[in-house]
């Protein structure tokens, strides 16, 4: 019953076919939920999950150390990173406009109509940007697991 | 709401799963009983009209929890098991009955499901949001409206909060990136 | 008394059921991996409650029509509170996992009994 005496996990056309073709419309499909929150159901919090686990299911499919060695690490750091920027940009230039923290409408004095529609639209990406970033890192941190060799060197440091 | 027999099969198949994952033995099988139990409370949350819960459920709870749990799976140890269930404990078989016990003396207090007014659905804060969250935030998704705009700091404790999670995880682990 | 109970408050009653099953879990089984999926199943009971709170008999999900007066809609707020508790249940699940690979690095083993034996040998 123990995990090592199957053999490890040859790459199966079957599913690495049904990735391929279903990918980009998960994707698609997350960035809608995403851009379309305010509208209908959706927002950042789900358009972001939907579009972590594409990432997620292309390395389940192609092998995690394949789809690792893929992704730059500084466009995962770069993506929660501006996430985060976005929220407090959009939260404290009201501040700045004389109003209070994420009130949308003291950005219509700079003359932009519907301020208050674009700029929960633009927290959302945040909000979505942040997700996909998290949701991503996890999966790659927890599978990459504990080396307790890299641990004890850091001790006698 | 009267309880119709889709709701009561999704309902029984819920507790069912949630039994299942607590009962068996295998840590894998308990995973995967955990996976459906997730997917039949994302069903429940469309019967309910919360369609913005059901897409965020059956995207963590059924999609990358049910990962996240494999994972571990594979960098952990996954336990020899020679029966199918594990035999039912009295330590906690008597801590989750009492607690059971004490909160079903409180649910005849409670509302009816769908009773139009049940303080939640007809208190003032609600139907603030519902008359004027279009007006003043020109969003039409209340849900939305309130977690960007009514609440919004409240989401920014929340998006760092999720982003303190994705640090622990590398500190735990001892491990400089993400990817 | 007990028919009333279920046919009016159904939900209630699989979310008391769910927070006894959650507790067992996190109790009874020596499994730490279990552990965390009997936290998760007490984490849903909650949320059960909040969402089934928020339900009217007859509501449209909180999607308002331009301004959309007049029909009934169910509460938005316990969904808002919810959706963020999911996105902050799956960070605390992710963080609880870390600690459960990180003690199997450490002590070679993930089961409660064992784990207090070795604990009590250093």
């Amino acid at each position: 019953m123990s995990s090592n005496d199957r053999p490890p996990y040859v790459e199966s056309t079957i599913i690495m076919t049904t990735v391929r073709f279903v990918a980009p419309f998960v994707l698609t499909l997350g960035l809608f939920i995403m851009f379309h929150g305010a509208e209908s159901a959706g927002g950042g919090f789900q358009g972001g999950v939907v579009v972590g686990t594409v990432i997620l299911m292309l390395a389940f499919a192609f092998g995690i150390e394949a789809v690792r060695a893929w992704l730059n690490p500084t466009a995962i750091l770069g993506l929660i990173a501006s996430g985060v920027l976005v929220f407090l940009a959009i939260g404290f230039g009201s501040v700045a406009l004389d109003g209070a923290f994420l009130e949308y409408h003291a950005y219509e004095q700079l003359g932009i109509h519907h301020a208050s529609g674009y700029g929960i639209e633009l927290v959302e990406l945040g909000i979505g940007a942040i997700v996909t970033g998290v949701i991503i890192g996890l999966f790659f941190v927890i599978s990459a697991g504990f080396d307790p060799a890299e641990g004890e060197e850091e001790d006698l440091l | 709401m009267t309880l119709t027999l889709l709701e009561a099969a999704i309902l029984l198949f819920v507790i069912g799963s949630a039994v299942t994952a607590a009962l068996l033995r295998d840590v894998l099988g308990s995973i995967i009983a955990f996976a459906g139990y997730s997917l039949g409370i994302a069903i429940l949350w469309v019967y309910l009209q919360a369609p913005d819960v059901a897409l965020t459920e059956a995207a963590v709870g059924a999609g990358v929890m049910t990962l996240l749990f494999l994972l571990t799976l594979v960098r952990t140890v996954r336990p020899p098991s020679d029966e199918l269930l594990e035999s039912v404990g009295w330590r906690g078989a008597t801590a989750g009955g009492a607690l059971a016990a004490a909160l079903l003396t409180t649910v005849p207090s409670l509302p009816a499901i769908g009773d139009p007014d049940a303080p939640v659905v007809a208190g003032e804060v609600t139907q603030y949001y519902l008359d004027n969250a279009y007006g003043e935030t020109e969003v039409e998704n209340v849900v939305t409206a309130v977690l960007a705009a009514y609440r919004g700091f409240d989401t920014l404790g929340e998006a760092v909060v999720v982003f303190a999670a994705g640090v622990a995880v590398l500190v735990v682990l001892r491990q400089g990136e993400f990817v | 008394m007990i028919e009333d109970l279920l046919l009016t408050r159904y939900n209630y009653v699989v979310v008391v059921l769910l927070l006894g099953i959650g507790t067992y879990m996190l109790i009874e089984n020596s499994n730490l991996v279990k552990k965390v999926i009997g936290m998760n199943v007490f984490q849903t009971g909650i949320f059960l409650f909040f969402i089934t709170s928020a339900y009217v008999e007859g509501g449209a999900p909180p999607v308002v029509e331009h301004g959309g007066h007049g029909s009934t809609y169910v509460s938005p707020l316990p969904h808002v509170l919810i959706l963020t508790a999911i996105v902050v249940g799956v960070s605390l699940t992710a963080v609880a996992l870390a600690l459960v690979v990180r003690i199997y690095a450490e002590y070679g083993t993930l089961d409660e009994n064992v784990l207090r034996e070795v604990r009590a040998d250093e």
